[in-house]
């Protein structure tokens, strides 16, 4: 119980954070909308974690709930950083376009 | 017949007054690119008589080769040469590269360390990474050819507007390669000779390649 309450109080610290960046403007709608909705999924797992405890022995899954969440934010992270990774690269090809177009003008 | 070399440079103020003193003798033009090098490198290599551009921002020698090949083309140039501003190759066998070019043998022409001429290659490059990248042009690109990664080349215009270097790195080499054989271009090799001053590209270094190679897949 104390567990849970603890992790609600992270991910409400985390969802103020996110409101007042958007406030600011520092990120776009796409990305609030994102994170949003994974604090809300992670908040509902928090607070529902016996059912999905449940739910995971009736699929057959031997580890708890808790560990199968843990495995599925470490595969939504490598994702993340997969989709970054291709986005910076896309920034890059952009920028050398932009230093040629700069070299080729002088 | 206008023949441009384009030397892309980095921090070589070291070689690049001598390599544009000795290229000048055998080409109409030569085209460094500056790739925002922090030295003199860009006004040594205007007062050997250089058209020099300069990079505002340091990319790569993939790009640097783009930007200058870019020029070269707005030159008007027939024959587009891509030499290293390290020292490495020789400037005297240009006529040689460009032979086959001119006598219609081949439309683009790989310098290659791999054949007659003896060049002083580390042990590790000779009997690993070149094996290991002639190995990787082969499962990427299909790819047969004795040297992996020349940079000495030489193409006719037509042939170098085809081709779209996309990587800014080291990978440039294999792409190149690999736009040469899918566009059905006639290709030969030559020998040349390499001096090595320094180590040039490591095995890490060939790794990342290989990564390069992969996400510019994945981004396409």
């Amino acid at each position: 119980m104390i567990q849970q309450i603890l992790a609600l109080i992270v991910i409400i610290f985390f969802l103020i954070r996110l409101f007042s960046q958007k406030k600011k403007k520092e990120i776009n709608s796409n990305e609030f909308l994102l994170w949003l909705v994974f604090w809300l999924l992670a908040a509902a797992a928090v607070i529902f974690i016996k059912q999905i405890d449940q739910l995971v022995r009736l699929l057959g899954f031997s580890g708890t709930a808790i560990n199968i969440l843990v495995y599925l934010v470490v595969l939504a992270l490598i994702y993340q950083v997969f989709r970054l990774r291709l986005a910076i690269a896309k920034m890059e090809k952009n920028i050398s376009e932009l230093n040629q177009q700069i070299a080729l003008k002088k | 017949m206008k023949i441009v070399c384009v030397i892309p440079a980095f921090n070589e103020a070291k070689n690049i007054l001598q390599v544009v003193s000795a290229v000048r003798s055998y080409v109409d033009e030569v085209i460094v690119v500056d790739d925002a090098s922090r030295d003199a490198t860009a006004n040594l290599a205007e007062q050997a008589g250089a058209t020099v551009l300069r990079h505002v921002i340091n990319r790569g020698q993939g790009a640097a080769l783009r930007t200058g090949t870019q020029a070269a083309l707005k030159a008007n140039a027939d024959i587009i040469i891509h030499f290293d501003a390290d020292n490495q190759f020789q400037a005297n066998e240009i006529p040689e590269v460009i032979r086959p070019l001119l006598t219609g043998q081949a439309e683009a022409v790989l310098g290659s360390r791999f054949l007659t001429k003896k060049s002083n290659l580390p042990l590790t490059k000779r009997i690993i990474i070149h094996p290991l990248a002639r190995f990787v042009n082969r499962l990427f690109f299909k790819i047969r050819l004795s040297d992996p990664q020349s940079g000495f080349r030489a193409l006719k215009s037509e042939v170098a507007a085809k081709i779209k270097i996309e990587n800014d790195g080291m990978a440039h080499c294999s792409e190149i390669l690999y736009q040469l054989f899918k566009n059905k271009v006639k290709v030969t090799e030559v020998p040349i000779t390499v001096t090595y001053h320094n180590y040039g590209q490591s095995f890490g270094g060939g790794l990342k390649i290989i990564l390069d190679l992969l996400i510019q897949k994945l981004i396409k």
